[in-house]
């Protein structure tokens, strides 16, 4: 048995892959319109104002008990701030990135950090980290594939991620890409370790075999998202990473860039991708849409099978759907303390 | 390809390189020179192309198009027979789990490619029988993930259908007037984003309440769609991929009535 953890310390121990008082619960996104209304937040400023940030995010802990808080709400705000369009949703659709750029070198990003969605995001960590000193503060953040997806177009990037397998010019201009992103990465991602975030929770939406070569993957994924996860354990902090879609094929890779957990959604079969990660803890891979319309057998039995197939932090697929309801998500974080009581 | 005599097989090698190249004028040269030999260079060319569309070689598609284009191949038999052929060759291993997206969206530049340089010579005679049937294709309202739908979209025109492409973030109402407009024979409808699905059964309530629901099929898909919400929200099908979709249709316009008899 192990001593009564806060929720920080059970996160971190997981990563470090140590023993926990109970499995962990965290998340990816949490734009949940039920929290957004609850805590007084309006549409679209919560993006921009870290305080109505920190009051909805934060709910996730305090009121439906996750272990993690995690901030910003969405996968924009690194496209945002170097002058691309987004579309800013709606209270219950995430905004979007709309535009994109012809070529690397008119990617801007000399005023990164003075951009007011990224501000938000380091105000949000500092905010939530004074106020909730228990919870693991965690930043939501683009990972080296998807960003220069972003800055070149995603269909660009899965065009381009055969080309380059295929001509070396074209491998150039790929590296060319993928060098001007992590050159971001690396600015912000200092910037939340400053602020004061625990974990780093990366996102690499598009390096998944649903957009991309698996072979690419390997050949340029995998190094970039290794370069950045080591530039973040050199800060002193610990790192995630998450891949859409059926990542079986990839998830050797993933576990071999030196991340402190990996993330996997509901179209994995959880014991086959533990085997292959081995040490590396999986986090996974309840059905979000569960949250939104599931019953409470359907939720129980979805965490169970993901603990039972060896996630070591229960997690949904790719992040908090907008209508989840309060009740499931504490359905959710029951679910997986009865299992940790039993099995444990 | 490999049991065509030597001379040819290195004939076909140098207009590879000529198309790689983009070298037009070696094109003509060369193609004469094939022509010369006596061999069958029509069959030739629409196997060529198929492979090629299959490979996703865009300019040597275009080349061995230009060739189709020198020695008279009709140009809808050479879209048909040899360029949407390569597509379905590769849409079919997609959907065994044997090529990837990034194939597939290479292969599609590839179609393009040769169709731009076709497109000129496929001017129809309107009076013609037969016209395509006609698909109206978009991702609903609030989504923007398109790469899906514009794989369907090609996958469809490479099984012969007219696509009145409407594009992402497309609201109900204009699915509604766009197949009214181009009197169309099906909707499809893709969406990625479990918080947009609601905007299919939104479409097909339009249709109902138009009066227009049995004058087209309606195919809806994308990642979160199941064959159950399909069935659910009153579409007529959800095949599980682009190659799939176009298979379906095809098969059941068939037995479904022309499009005189639906919009008089
Ligand atoms: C590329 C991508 C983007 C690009 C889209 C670029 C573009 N022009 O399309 C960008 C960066 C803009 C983007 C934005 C967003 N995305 Co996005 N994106 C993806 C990604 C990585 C790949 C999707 C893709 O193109 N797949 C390849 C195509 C070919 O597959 P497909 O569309 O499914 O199509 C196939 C079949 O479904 C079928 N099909 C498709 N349509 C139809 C229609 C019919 C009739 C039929 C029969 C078949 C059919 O045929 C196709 C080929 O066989 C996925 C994650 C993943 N790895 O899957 C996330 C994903 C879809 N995105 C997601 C989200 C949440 C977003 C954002 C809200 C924010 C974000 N996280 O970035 C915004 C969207 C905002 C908005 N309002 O739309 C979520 C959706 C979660 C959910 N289930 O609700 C996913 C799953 C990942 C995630 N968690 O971020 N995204
Ligand atoms: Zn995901």
């Amino acid at each position: 048995m192990v001593a009564e953890m806060t929720s920080k310390e059970r996160v971190l121990a997981m990563l470090d892959k140590k023993p926990v008082d109970r499995v962990p619960v965290i998340t990816g996104s949490t734009m949940v319109k039920e929290y957004i209304e609850k805590s007084g937040s309006v549409w679209p400023d919560y993006h921009s104002n870290a305080e109505m940030m920190v009051n909805t995010v934060s709910l996730m802990h305090t009121d439906a008990g996750l272990d993690n808080i995690v901030m910003p709400f969405g996968m924009f705000i690194e496209s945002i701030a170097l002058g691309l369009e987004v579309k800013m949703g709606r209270i219950d659709i995430q905004p979007s990135v709309r535009s994109f750029f012809n070529k690397p070198e008119e990617v801007k990003y000399d005023n990164f950090l003075e951009d007011k969605f990224v501000k938000t995001t380091i105000d949000a960590i500092k905010l939530s980290k004074e106020k909730f000193p228990d919870a693991a503060i965690t930043a939501f953040l683009v990972a080296p594939v998807t960003l220069a997806g972003d800055l070149m177009g995603a269909e660009n990037l899965s065009v381009l991620s055969i080309k380059c397998l295929q001509k070396e010019k074209q491998m150039q201009k790929m590296h060319e890409w993928i060098d001007v992103a992590l050159e971001i990465n690396k600015i912000y991602a200092e910037a939340c370790v400053e602020a004061g975030a625990d974990v780093l929770y990366y996102s690499d939406a598009s390096a998944s075999p649903n957009l991309v070569m698996p072979e690419f993957y390997y050949e340029v994924g995998v190094p970039a998202e290794k370069e950045l996860g080591d530039f973040v354990h050199n800060l002193g902090c610990p790192w995630e990473l998450h891949i859409c879609g059926d990542t079986t094929p990839i998830i050797e890779g993933m576990a071999s860039t030196g991340a402190n957990g990996l993330s996997v959604e509901q179209a994995v079969k959880m014991s086959e991708v533990t085997k292959i990660a081995g040490e590396v803890p999986v986090a996974g891979n309840i059905t979000p849409l569960l949250m939104v319309e599931g019953t409470e057998e359907q939720i129980t039995g979805a965490v169970r099978d993901a603990l039972d197939g060896g996630a070591k932090a229960s997690m949904l697929g790719c992040g908090t759907p907008p209508l989840s309801t309060s009740d499931r998500l504490k359905t959710w974080v029951k679910a997986v303390a009865d299992w940790s009581a039993e099995k444990l | 390809m490999d049991d065509l005599p030597e001379e040819v097989q290195g004939i076909i090698e140098e207009l590879d390189e000529a198309a790689e190249d983009e070298d037009e004028d070696a094109i003509e040269e060369l193609t004469q020179k094939l022509l010369d030999t006596g061999a069958d260079v029509e069959t030739i060319t629409l196997k060529k192309l198929a492979l090629l569309v299959m490979d996703g070689e865009e300019e040597m598609t275009q080349g061995w198009t230009r060739v189709a284009i020198q020695i008279g191949l009709d140009p809808f038999k050479t879209l048909i027979e040899g360029l949407a052929t390569g597509m379905s060759l590769i849409g079919k291993k997609y959907e065994n789990g044997e090529a990837f997206v990034p194939q597939l969206l290479i292969a599609s530049n590839a179609m393009y490619g040769g169709m731009d340089l076709l497109a000129p010579l496929m001017k129809r005679d309107e009076n013609s029988g037969s016209k395509p049937a006609t698909v109206v294709i978009g991702t609903v309202e609030g989504d923007v993930h398109d790469i899906g739908k514009s794989l369907v979209k090609t996958l469809l025109s490479a099984n012969g259908f007219n696509c009145v492409d409407l594009g992402n973030d497309v609201p109900a109402s204009r699915f509604i007037e766009a197949a009214k407009e181009s009197k169309a024979t099906a909707i499809s409808m893709s969406t990625l984003m479990t918080t947009t699905m609601a905007e299919m059964p939104r479409v097909l309530k339009m249709l109902s309440d138009e009066g227009i629901r049995d004058k087209v099929m309606v195919m809806v898909g994308g990642a979160p769609i199941t064959t159950e919400y399909a069935s659910q929200i009153g579409a007529d099908v959800s095949p599980h991929d682009a190659a799939s979709a176009a298979n379906w249709l095809k098969a059941a316009v068939f037995d479904f009535p022309p499009e005189s008899v639906r919009w008089g």
